[in-house]
């Protein structure tokens, strides 16, 4: 095992591992928390994809921005903060439900991952791949980039139009 | 890497942007809708006004794009005379959303500020119209994702009424998860094929170089989105919950413009992709679909008692005889569908408009409250009469065209599909059933004596009511035009 399956297995262990105790964690601060190894072990993996535009915003938006907004705003509910999470009782039947569709899908989405050939991008020998994000963006995807500022223009109107009191 | 000639790319850029001037008249309109707001504090409607002179803007600049064909911002949007049918219908649909909303008290109570209101429907306008061309992943995500995020605001838009707010949070769970799956499917597609141009995946595909796992697992993660849009059984479970507790404007804007596009968006990519896959015949899949989606549809709204929970219930079970229209997916399958989304548009529109009006007297959308009550507003109830025939597909009104062209596409393309032409029809009588529901409580229930008090209404609004109703009887009797421009249509896109 080389030193490159290492390093992935390692952050493969800390994305699962942390995005369980999100979700299955019953005190919102320990999920929020945890959420944060997730976010780190994925801008870990995007690195070892040589994407490091994408792992250097994944930590300043997501780790930086985002979850900081989350946190901030489970301490600013009031009472939030040390209430568990309340869930309704939850019959056997849903657990044989639920149980038996995530073993379907994982085992379908295991076989699927392992039994193709995907197609992988040449690797970059180039040091960095903000030239080409940039070029692309606003080239050929110039297009959505110019929707997609359109769409965060909207989000941020209805963020604000449902945060107003009146 | 990057080897574009930059001569070339401004030109097709520039090319590409006179092209793209609805959409880009749609966005002014978003923006200045904004503004209006803030500038004019005395009316509240002048934002209202501006998206109405915004949205005809637009229409006038899309009669200029008959008969274009053209691949814009580097094969991004295709902008051809299928997509200026649906682009027509949405921008109808929205225009006549946004003039309900004027006649709306559930709105306009108190001094709310309708500003947002009406450039977030400019905006969705502006998504719906990306969705109609779309021929990029990116393309399709981004405007599906603009089309929610702003359904989301409106949903939730009268936010001290309680089941607005609880409407806008379930909309955004179940949105947020199947735009979710959606995008899984879309990055295992794009990681099979390397490619998130449809054009370009349509080619691979046919010519054997994407595996089947990837294929069928992506291409059923991304008819789940879709099928969330359109409310197809079984992702419709947000649509009955949402259409109760949003505004009825938005209601209707969801069951005609938002299901329009989503099936614009549907066909092409199953016309693209779906069709060329040597490995699954997805005609079995949409006909399961469409099964389902009529059957449940049509069997939960015999039981509902909101007036407002039917029409959701009305509006699957519609989807699922457009679905039937999609199995076929031939010229004829899909000029069947453009028409009969033409059709159910006025129909679905004016049941809203009136139920709004109801809602607007006796505030409340309980059929039990309907009881008697159309003699007290003789003129609406028969307005409603027609729509309601309409909508379960009586002949001589728009709706049994309509049905009329879906069957007729189902027996024409071989006797294979003649069995579900068959559940279709059954379906349709079933549908009768809840639609006379209504219009037995308005009529047979109640005082029925001369001497109840009518209802006034404001003459715009009877207006508006009644120019809704035209097509809806005219394209009953003379459907030539709409048949005729539903096929030139397709034979473009075919070719």
């Amino acid at each position: 095992m080389g030193l490159e399956s290492i390093v992935f297995y390692l952050f493969a262990v800390i994305v699962v591992a942390s995005a369980l105790v999100v979700v299955l964690s019953k005190k919102i601060m320990y999920a929020a928390f945890s959420l944060l190894f997730t976010l780190f072990g994925i801008a870990g993996m995007y690195a070892m994809l040589m994407a490091d535009f994408i792992a250097v915003a994944q930590i300043m938006i997501y780790v930086g921005g985002i979850l900081v907004l989350i946190v901030f705003g489970v301490m600013l509910t009031t009472k939030i903060t040390g209430v568990d999470v309340k869930t309704g009782p939850t019959g056997k039947l849903n657990y044989i439900a639920g149980g038996l569709l995530a073993v379907m899908v994982a085992g379908s989405l295991a076989w699927l991952y392992t039994s193709n050939s995907w197609i992988s991008a040449p690797v970059n020998e180039t040091n960095t791949s903000i030239n080409a994000v940039g070029n692309l963006l606003l080239t050929e995807y110039l297009l959505a980039f110019e929707v997609g500022s359109v769409l965060l223009l909207i989000a941020l109107i209805g963020a604000a139009l449902i945060a107003r009191r009146k | 890497m990057i080897n574009f000639d930059m001569n070339l790319l401004t030109a097709h850029l520039s090319q590409s942007i006179s092209v793209f001037a609805p959409e880009i008249a749609l966005l002014v309109t978003f923006i200045v809708a904004l503004f209006m707001d803030v500038v004019f504090k005395k009316t509240r409607n002048a934002s209202g006004y501006t998206v109405c002179v915004g949205l005809v803007v637009t229409g006038i600049l899309l009669c200029t794009q008959c008969g274009v064909k053209d691949n814009i911002f580097v094969s991004m949007l295709a902008v051809d005379p299928f997509a200026l049918f649906f682009k027509f219908l949405i921008l109808i649909s929205s225009l006549v959303v946004c003039l309900m909303s004027f006649f709306s008290d559930e709105l306009n109570k108190d001094d709310r500020k309708m500003g947002e209101y009406y450039s977030l429907i400019a905006g969705m306008t502006f998504g719906m119209f990306l969705l109609t061309g779309a021929t990029n992943m990116i393309m399709i995500y981004l405007a599906i994702e603009m089309m929610s995020l702003t359904s989301y605001v409106l949903a939730g838009f009268t936010k001290e009424i309680k089941r607005a707010s609880e409407a806008s949070l379930k909309y955004v769970i179940y949105g947020s998860i199947s735009s979710g799956i959606m995008v899984y499917g879309m990055s295992i597609m794009f990681g099979a094929s390397g490619t998130m141009n449809l054009v370009e995946l349509a080619g691979l595909i046919s010519a054997g170089k994407v595996a089947m796992m990837p294929m069928i697992v992506a291409s059923l993660m991304i008819i789940a989105g879709f099928g969330y849009k359109i409310s197809a059984v079984p992702f419709h479970f947000w649509t009955p919950d949402i259409y109760e507790g949003a505004p009825v404007t938005i209601s209707a804007f969801l069951a005609v413009a938002s299901k329009t596009a989503g099936f614009a968006g549907f066909i092409r990519f199953a016309q693209m992709i779906l069709t060329n896959d040597p490995f699954l015949d997805w005609k079995i899949v949409l006909a399961v679909l469409a099964v389902l989606t009529m059957c449940i549809g049509n069997l939960s709204a015999i039981w509902q008692n909101n007036a407002k929970r039917l029409m959701a219930y009305s509006a699957i079970a519609h989807a699922g005889y457009v679905l039937m229209g999609m199995v076929v997916m031939d010229e004829v399958g899909i000029s069947s569908i453009m028409i009969y989304l033409f059709m159910y548009a006025f129909m679905t529109l004016g049941a809203f408009a009136v139920i709004m009006l109801i809602a607007n007297k006796i505030g409340s959308e309980d059929l039990d409250d309907y009881n008697g009550i159309g003699y007290k507003m003789p003129v609406l109830g028969a307005f409603m009469v027609i729509f309601l025939f309409s909508l379960a597909g009586c002949p001589p009104t728009a709706g049994f065209v309509g049905k009329l062209y879906i069957f007729t596409a189902l027996f024409e393309s071989g006797s294979q599909w003649a069995w579900l032409a068959v559940i279709g029809i059954l379906n349709s009588v079933v549908s009768f059933y809840y639609y006379a529901k209504i219009m037995r409580n308005m009529y047979l229930r109640g005082d029925a004596n001369d001497t109840v008090e009518r209802y006034s209404f404001s003459s715009a609004s009877i207006a508006l009511v009644a120019i809704i109703t035209v097509p809806v009887v005219l394209f009953g009797i003379y459907f030539g035009p709409i048949v005729e421009w539903a096929n030139n249509s397709v034979a473009l896109f075919f070719n």
